[in-house]
């Protein structure tokens, strides 16, 4: 393998033997960035850095769940979960007094409960787009990502299913939700969008569980493994805590290491890495991104039946089902990169396994789905004009847009700014390539993207079709701390994740690197020894 | 809690080789070489002979000749928006296979597909017929404009008053109409151009940049794509009845465009195997993945086509439900909405989930013209309601009447399609012959 040092190319092009600009069009450009962004399209970047080795991608991965964790990780956690504590006293509080403590009247009479849940379950789409479709796809970056895009999913989903359950006032009536046969032959409405909403969530919330947890048995059992080991070699150490003054005092609980060998032990359900494991994990594996990638598509174009199988104008428009499947994606990839762009920065090592190409490509994603949501609002606005209905036009023009007569503009402008023009700037590659840049388009897209649903729900829900019915919608403190108790849940599950399970896919990045390969006879390697 | 042991993630990076950033030229030159000598490169393998296909587009020539002619003698037998109507489902549906290729074409460069460099000079081939399209759509842009509106009614004189219309004129008046229909062409010729001419000008020079051009215009050239389908679809589909509208309509199209350019590139694919070329090039595993595309794209054009109707079909307003129940009324047009909903959807997709299906290339080649076949269907039961309506309700001699103009009207704009694809196909190389990412395709394997 041959490599040409950086000062040989600029010594060549100062000496006229080589452009200087890296246009397109040109056949070679210079390795930029941290070594992943080869622009020569003969060669595939390399998908881990450094040059890796397979025992120090487990000695990586497997360090983050085993060392002490940091010290902002303390910091967040506490934030986080207190945060979390608030969310809960406030659901509490809603059970124990009611839904009118939320801003709620007889006009707009879902607000920010439903905002919410439509939300989260949109965040939870990148985690099995990335481990379904792109697994399908055969692309083999997802590697670096899908683990922690199908845990922010599991949690999303979580987070998503509060908001219905409490939003129904009597909450000890939840169950009826569900098709239960009982005494007084009461059955929800087959035909309502609602109910379906409740079966897609569900098999949603269970079938992405099955393929996170699956998927993760082997990484688990490494774990498993590796506790085992430092118990049987007798280098475990005791759980001991750090006193004010430097001393440190040994805890009578049983050692990390037996603790981590019993639970990771539990949940790798036994694996053994033999062949015969490997070869009924790759089948599931299969069959599971198989079930999982129509569920990418159908949950939230149920989600959007909820909404465009009434008549309201601004809600009863036939482009919704695809147009909140790529919002979904779009609010699902900003997460991911929202996440975990700080834990590169954060966690030792982690830029090794996820590379600038990984964000450029989302970030690429981010402006498709991003364009893909801004076509469906301009199709909307068009064809609410071009239908000539007075009520629907009204909607979007007098209800959203114009800032005289709309008392809502400002929310159908932030969306519009956050979504359609935030992400035009992945137009350019050094955006896309600057991680930071990027972090700060994920928060304007997130941002964004409740401000779709709110947009959505509360303006075609505040001006119905006579003005005696007009209303507005102020959120109340209970409104409020609900939300960003919701925020405090997901992030404090994210962080144990962090700190618990292994956040990379160990093995199904091992398999994308080069001393998987067998057969390593690269055509253009080896010739130039 | 605490753990004294060193933290085992500051791993020092140790010393090693920095990976390769770029090939030098004589590196590239030398992968170009062993490329050249790869036993699927022969000249013969990836060229048709001279000659070879001047029959097969000859003949596609005289049966399109003859089929319009046809069709214009039906237009005076029967009635010119009959004959009309007939010509647009056919024409519509060389469209769509041209413009899906077009987008394939772009995304295939979009996501670096390796496996596509062997496939993609077909895809390039059925896009590069986008201004064949547009030159026959000219034709029926005339047609309608100096006819005084004979399918697009709200052309006619008669409309002139109505409500909706007066509502729409904005948009639908001839000489936005026109502008309209002149950016379609523009845009279209403009992107096909790119993406033939530069894979063409790879051939020769081997310039690995070109394939960085290709990628750079296929990401605006996907939004311009976007933009103009959805638009070319409203104008020409959903404005045959302008009171209708739906938000899906342009993405409804798509999902035709998509699925059928797929199906006829394996057509063309299985053609080419058939003649004996391909051979190591094309493999069962390239079909085998197109063979997925096909299923996914049939199961796109199911979701979105049900989305639409069922978000009518639930809301039920008479503005919207007037269009499906045309479409699912008298005259045999339930018939063909129910062999839409089966024989678009239930059944290909049952059979084209069976691996071997899409792995034996007779086999996927059936499917392929099946899909093509019931995408024609699929604009039968667009265009084809709009004839008889209104004041020509009574003369409606349902979906089987008048069959031999509604066959030649169909046959005509295919087979005019057909022979300046044939053409194309002889013209170039079968496959790209120096794409930086040949090698992967040429070693491309699925999951064993």
């Amino acid at each position: 393998m041959s490599s040409i040092h950086p000062d040989k190319v600029t010594a060549e092009r100062l000496a006229g033997l080589r452009e200087a600009a890296h246009t397109p069009g040109r056949d070679e450009g210079p390795s930029l960035g941290d070594g992943s962004l080869v622009e020569d399209p003969a060669i595939r970047p390399p998908l881990v850095l450094s040059q890796r080795t397979h025992s120090e991608v487990t000695q990586i991965v497997c360090g983050y769940a085993e060392d002490p964790p940091p010290k902002w990780w303390f910091i967040a956690i506490t934030i986080s979960s207190t945060v979390a504590a608030v969310g809960t006293g406030m659901i509490l509080y809603l059970i124990i007094t009611g839904v009118g403590v939320w801003g709620l009247n007889n006009q707009v009479d879902w607000a920010w409960d439903i905002t919410n849940f439509v939300f989260w379950i949109g965040i939870g789409h990148a985690g099995t787009l990335i481990s379904a479709i792109l697994c399908l796809l055969k692309q083999r970056w997802r590697t670096a990502v899908n683990r922690s895009a199908e845990a922010m999913t599991i949690f999303a989903v979580i987070c998503a299913g509060i908001f219905p359950g409490i939003h129904v006032g009597r909450v000890w009536f939840a169950w009826m939700l569900f098709p239960i046969p009982n005494s007084n032959g009461i059955w929800p409405n087959f035909r309502s969008p609602l109910l379906w909403d409740v079966f897609a969530v569900s098999t949603y919330a269970t079938v992405s569980l099955l393929f996170w947890y699956m998927g993760m048995i082997p990484d688990v059992a490494t774990l498993r493994d590796r506790a085992d080991r430092r118990l049987r070699l007798g280098v475990s150490k005791p759980f001991m805590v750090a006193l004010p003054g430097g001393r440190e005092v040994q805890l009578p609980l049983p050692k990390p290491d037996t603790l981590r060998a019993y639970i990771y032990g539990l949940m790798s359900l036994g694996w053994r890495f033999s062949s015969r494991h490997w070869h009924r994990y790759e089948a599931a594996y299969l069959v599971l991104a198989g079930i999982s990638t129509p569920l990418v598509l159908s949950v939230h174009s149920i989600v959007s039946f909820d909404f465009a199988t009434s008549i309201l104008p601004g809600w009863h428009t036939t482009i919704v089902p695809p147009y909140f499947v790529a919002g979904a994606i779009f609010g699902g990839f900003a997460m991911v990169l929202f996440l975990l762009i700080p834990l590169r920065a954060l966690l030792p090592n982690f830029k090794d396994l996820l590379t600038i190409r990984h964000i450029e490509n989302m970030a690429k994603i981010i402006l498709v789905t991003g364009m893909m949501v801004g076509f469906a609002y301009s199709m909307e606005f068009f064809i609410a004009w071009y239908s000539a209905n007075k009520f629907e036009f009204e909607a979007f023009a007098n209800n959203r847009v114009n800032p005289r007569v709309a008392p809502y503009w400002w929310a159908y402008w932030t969306m519009i700014g956050c979504n359609v023009l935030s992400p035009q700037v992945f137009w350019f590659k050094k955006v896309r390539q600057n991680p930071w840049a990027v972090w700060v388009v994920a928060i304007f897209v997130t941002v964004g993207m409740w401000f779709e649903r709110f947009v959505i729900i509360v303006t075609s829900l505040h001006r119905a079709f006579l003005p005696g019915e007009w209303g507005m919608f102020y959120p109340t403190w209970v409104d409020i701390l609900t939300f960003a108790g919701s925020c405090g849940i997901f992030l404090t599950l994210f962080l144990l994740f962090v700190k618990f399970l292994p956040v990379f896919a160990m093995a199904e990045l091992k398999a994308v690197m080069p001393d998987a390969d067998p057969h390593p006879h690269d055509d253009d390697h080896g010739e130039d020894h | 809690m605490s753990q004294t042991q060193a933290p085992a993630t500051s791993i020092p990076i140790p010393e090693r080789e920095t990976p390769r950033a770029y090939l030098t030229e004589a590196q590239w030159r030398k992968r170009l070489d062993k490329l050249a000598a790869h036993p699927a490169m022969r000249h013969d393998n990836i060229h048709l002979p001279e000659g070879a296909t001047t029959k097969l587009s000859g003949l596609l020539l005289i049966a399109g000749a003859a089929a319009l002619v046809i069709t214009i003698l039906g237009a005076f037998a029967i009635n010119a928006r009959h004959a009309l109507a007939a010509f647009e489902v056919g024409l519509f549906t060389c469209v769509a296979m041209s413009l899906g290729a077009l987008f394939l074409t772009m995304v295939f460069h979009s996501l670096n597909a390796g496996w596509t460099s062997t496939v993609r000079r077909q895809f390039e081939n059925v896009a590069s017929l986008l201004p064949v399209c547009w030159v026959m759509l000219l034709g029926v842009v005339l047609i309608e404009v100096l006819g005084g509106g004979i399918l697009l009614t709200w052309l006619s004189e008669e409309m002139a008053g109505d409500h909706l219309l007066e509502q729409k004129s904005p948009f639908l008046n001839v000489g936005f109409f026109g502008v309209r229909f002149l950016i379609y062409g523009l845009v279209w010729l403009v992107l096909s151009q790119i993406m033939v001419r530069t894979s063409l000008k790879q051939d020769e020079t081997g310039q690995r940049g070109l394939t960085r051009v290709m990628r750079f215009n296929s990401g605006w050239g996907l939004l311009v794509f976007a933009l103009t389908t959805a638009f070319f679809a409203f104008d020409f589909l959903m404005a045959l009845d302008f009171r209708f509208f739906s938000t899906m309509w342009g993405v409804y199209f798509f999902a035709s465009a998509a699925l059928a350019s797929v199906s006829v590139v394996v057509l063309v694919l299985a053609v080419l195997k058939g003649m004996g070329r391909l051979t190591g090039a094309v493999t069962e595993e390239h079909f085998h993945d197109l063979g997925k595309l096909i299923l996914s794209f049939t199961v796109f054009w199911a979701y979105i086509a049900f989305s639409q109707y069922f978000l009518i079909w639930y809301s039920n307003i008479p503005e919207e439900t007037a269009w499906y129940v045309y479409r699912t009324g008298e005259g045999g047009y339930k018939a063909l909405f129910l062999v839409l909903a089966f024989g678009h959807f239930v059944a290909p997709f049952c059979i084209l989930l069976f691996r071997k299906v899409k792995r034996i290339t007779g086999l996927l080649a059936f499917m392929a013209a099946y899909m093509i076949a019931m995408t024609v269907a699929d604009m039968i039961w667009i265009v084809r309601p709009m004839v008889y309506v209104g004041e020509h309700a009574s003369e409606n001699p349902g979906v089987w009447g008048g069959i031999w103009l509604d066959a030649a009207g169909i046959v005509a704009p295919l087979c005019i399609w057909g022979f300046f694809l044939v053409r194309a196909v002889g013209a170039s190389p079968l496959i790209p012959l120096k794409d930086p990412m040949l090698h992967e395709a040429l070693a491309h394997k699925n999951y064993v």
